[in-house]
């Protein structure tokens, strides 16, 4: 975790020293993506990736052989859904949008709330979350260890006699550490290609590092300052129009540790405020990167806002309403900007998306009968 | 939680009326509107975590609550290493699970078999909330006096429900035996011994023995099976589990050399609605199981001392299995055991945010 930190710190730091060239303005505190940092404890390798990308896309990672990763993170959806909130388990509904995995390397926390503190400990808790993968531990490493290939590889990658579940998390969470895109227009144009960006586009630029004030949150080379805020984007549609939305919300107020009086009366969903308990983090959501955003719609941790335009046009306006009115963050006022000015801002948002990243999905491994044991 | 308390105590009150010696069963007192509750529950799909198996779907009523297969199926994505017991008297019971790891209450076993990953996979939170869902449900729940849907209540009417599963006019109860079920009754008592454990009004003694019932290769050979008997072993904390290939039975809860493979004296009531027999299915038919015995059993090293072979005439094991056919009453495929509405539903819950969650 440290060296997780030193390594962002670092790479913030020569990232920002890029020297501002003569003919484009490049605002202080935007930076073009390096590599993502690596953490000590899970090296990487061509053999690790390889293992993850097919567990990754292995339903055996879920309660009933059918839920991968890749179920709610479809690579030709922005390795999202393109929905207001994910898929959940069969017979549920999720809660939140799904992230894109793309670039999800550099967050120090994931999930939109923050409560995972790798991408490690985030692949186990949504392939055992109960609107997620619903699995059990023991139950998918036996089922590992029941598929000759993944025998071999692990042993392989791993040393293991027999398949670890841990390991296969890390090496789900070594894969996505490939999944980085750091060639976006945004990308060139800070390393100095002026013409990476349009006219339109760098008055955008201009408009999110100043009138816009995008900048105040969205910041760093991941477009993120990884702190959580409440924009008051207003509550999930669902909660009032679909009783598995409904379900859903009530298990995950009772699950995550509520008070009687916080489960009887919250109609939103209280974010960070599930990790800290502290009444000032209600609604309080991770500012999310902007890259790769073009093929992430809908866009909010609810999905509720459609387009990048829509989401510039809630901000012109002051953000919205929520019932955690108390917490909304001042940061957030009515803009002022044109319908010019707001096209300008969303050509810029689109130069942070670079190329869909599409991949050829692998082949799947089947469990086999194991051979007989030496002796009982 | 005070009334919840009640009712618990009244649950183990019938509980501890198990010591019958022997004759007739005694149906078990229960709340009817809480074992109406369970019973509604028992056939609901919504009790697995992705809604496609429910209590019934392996403990079916019309096969006195099996399922007529040699080794039960199991969650999506798994299969079942061992045959599905009968329910009838199941609340009678002392033990349960055919190595007998449960020996609390029925509460408990609901639990285990709700929650447990290769059998219903259910996050009971979310269950719960399934039922604060269904208006049939919120109803229910008042009506056994419990203030809405919760996971105890539920288990409790589950419990309640089992508890009503109770044999009724078996010809053992009614006097209505046959000649060759007579002669076989003496034979059972006498020269067969298998009253020495199929004793008292359920025939069991709930108690564990090694009869040197053979293995079943069937578990071996299908990974769904064997990878949940991996997770099995592997939660009980079995060593060399990965290289296990026999079910080691009631040795999982006691940790003595010598009782691997022994597993709980089962019931012989309802025997004629139950095949195939034995923990983990093996055996077709009672005269297989008769033929078993009479060869002395199985062959292991650790087999029970006193399985003998029994030199039975062809006549005589005909007459045993006349006797043990007398042991089965009625079909339980009745409206009083059957959930027959199908009304099992969501409604969405309209002015939702003026409503107490």
């Amino acid at each position: 975790m440290t060296l997780t930190r030193t390594l962002s710190a670092a790479m913030l730091a020569s990232c920002l020293t890029v020297p501002a060239l003569a003919d484009g303005h490049r605002p202080e505190g935007l930076a073009a993506l390096g590599p993502p940092p690596i953490p000590a404890d899970n090296p990487m390798s061509d053999a690790k990736t390889e293992l993850g990308k097919m567990l990754f896309f292995d339903p055996i990672l879920s309660g009933n052989y059918a839920m991968p990763c890749s179920a709610c993170h479809l690579p030709d959806a922005g390795w999202s859904v393109q929905a207001p909130i994910s898929f959940g388990y069969p017979g549920t509904t999720h809660w939140r949008n799904s992230q894109t995995i793309i670039n999800s390397a550099y967050y120090t926390h994931l999930f939109l709330a923050g409560s995972s503190k790798s991408l490690e400990a985030q692949a186990r808790s949504a392939a055992r979350g109960g609107v997620a993968g619903n699995g059990e531990d023991d139950m998918m490493e036996a089922r590992l260890a029941f598929v000759p290939e993944y025998r071999e590889r692990f042993a392989d990658v791993f040393g293991d006699d027999w398949p670890n579940i841990r390991h296969a998390y890390m090496a789900i969470a070594a894969f996505q550490r490939t999944l980085v895109q750091t060639d976006t227009p945004f990308d060139n144009y800070m390393r100095g290609d002026d013409a990476a960006l349009t006219d339109q586009q760098k008055r955008g630029l201009d408009i999110f590092a100043g009138k816009g004030n995008c900048i105040a949150c969205h910041n760093g080379p991941l477009l993120s300052d990884q702190q959580y805020y409440n924009l008051g984007v207003p509550p999930y549609s669902g909660w009032e129009e679909d009783e598995l939305a409904q379900i859903t919300f009530r298990f995950e107020l009772y699950a995550k540790g509520s008070t009687e009086e916080l489960y009887r009366n919250t109609k939103d969903d209280p974010g960070l405020y599930f990790r800290s308990k502290d009444a000032q983090h209600k609604g309080k959501f991770r500012t999310p990167s902007l890259r790769y955003t073009k093929y992430t719609f809908p866009y909010m941790h609810n999905g509720m806002i459609e387009t990048l335009r829509d989401v510039v046009v809630f901000y012109n306006e002051g953000g919205g309403t929520n019932e955690f009115a108390k917490t909304k963050s001042p940061l957030i006022k009515p803009l002022g900007l044109s319908d010019g000015e707001i096209d300008d801002l969303v050509a810029f948002l689109e130069s942070l998306s670079g190329d869909e990243i599409l991949i050829e999905e692998p082949e799947l491994p089947v469990m086999e009968p194991l051979p007989a044991a030496a002796q009982n | 939680m005070r009334l919840m308390l009640t009712l618990a105590c009244t649950v183990l009150a019938g509980c501890s009326a198990l010591a019958q010696d022997s004759g007739k069963l005694k149906p078990m007192e229960v709340k009817p509107e809480l074992a109406e509750l369970g019973k509604r529950m028992f056939y609901d799909t919504r009790l697995s975590g992705d809604t496609t198996l429910s209590c019934s779907s392996c403990h079916q009523p019309d096969k006195a609550f099996t399922d007529g297969e040699a080794l039960s199926a199991a969650y999506t994505g798994a299969a079942h290493f061992r045959n599905t017991p009968t329910l009838a008297n199941v609340g009678y019971r002392a033990a349960w699970f055919h190595d007998g790891r449960l020996g609390t209450n029925l509460n408990d076993v609901s639990r285990e078999m709700i929650t447990e990953t290769y059998m219903m996979n259910m996050d009971m939170r979310i269950m719960q909330e399934r039922m604060k869902q269904d208006p049939v449900y919120v109803e229910m729940f008042k009506k056994a006096g419990m203030s809405e849907p919760s996971n105890g209540g539920a288990r409790n009417a589950l419990q309640a429900f089992m508890q009503t599963i109770v044999s009724r006019k078996a010809p053992i109860d009614t006097g209505d035996l046959s000649d060759a079920a007579k002669r076989g009754q003496e034979i059972f008592n006498g020269k067969a011994s298998c009253a020495a454990c199929h004793s008292g009004s359920r025939f069991t003694d709930d108690a564990t023995y090694n009869t040197g019932v053979p293995n079943n290769p069937d578990i071996w050979s299908d990974p769904e099976r064997h990878s949940a008997f991996v997770t099995y072993a592997k939660f009980m904390g079995v060593e060399n589990y990965m290289n296990l290939r026999q079910d080691v039975g009631a040795w999982v809860r006691t940790r003595v050399a010598g009782t691997e493979r022994s597993f709980l004296t089962p019931t012989l009531r309802e025997l004629t609605w139950t095949a195939p027999y034995m923990h983990n299915g093996t055996m077709a038919t009672l005269e297989d199981v008769v033929d078993f015995y009479n060869a002395g059993g199985g062959d292991d090293p650790l087999k029970d001392a006193r399985l003998k072979p029994l030199d039975l005439s062809a006549d005589e094991k005909a007459d045993l299995v006349a006797f043990l056919k007398s042991l089965s009453g009625e079909t339980f495929d009745t409206d009083e055991y059957v959930w027959r509405a199908d009304d099992y539903g969501y409604e969405l819950i309209e002015n939702w945010r003026d409503t107490k969650n």
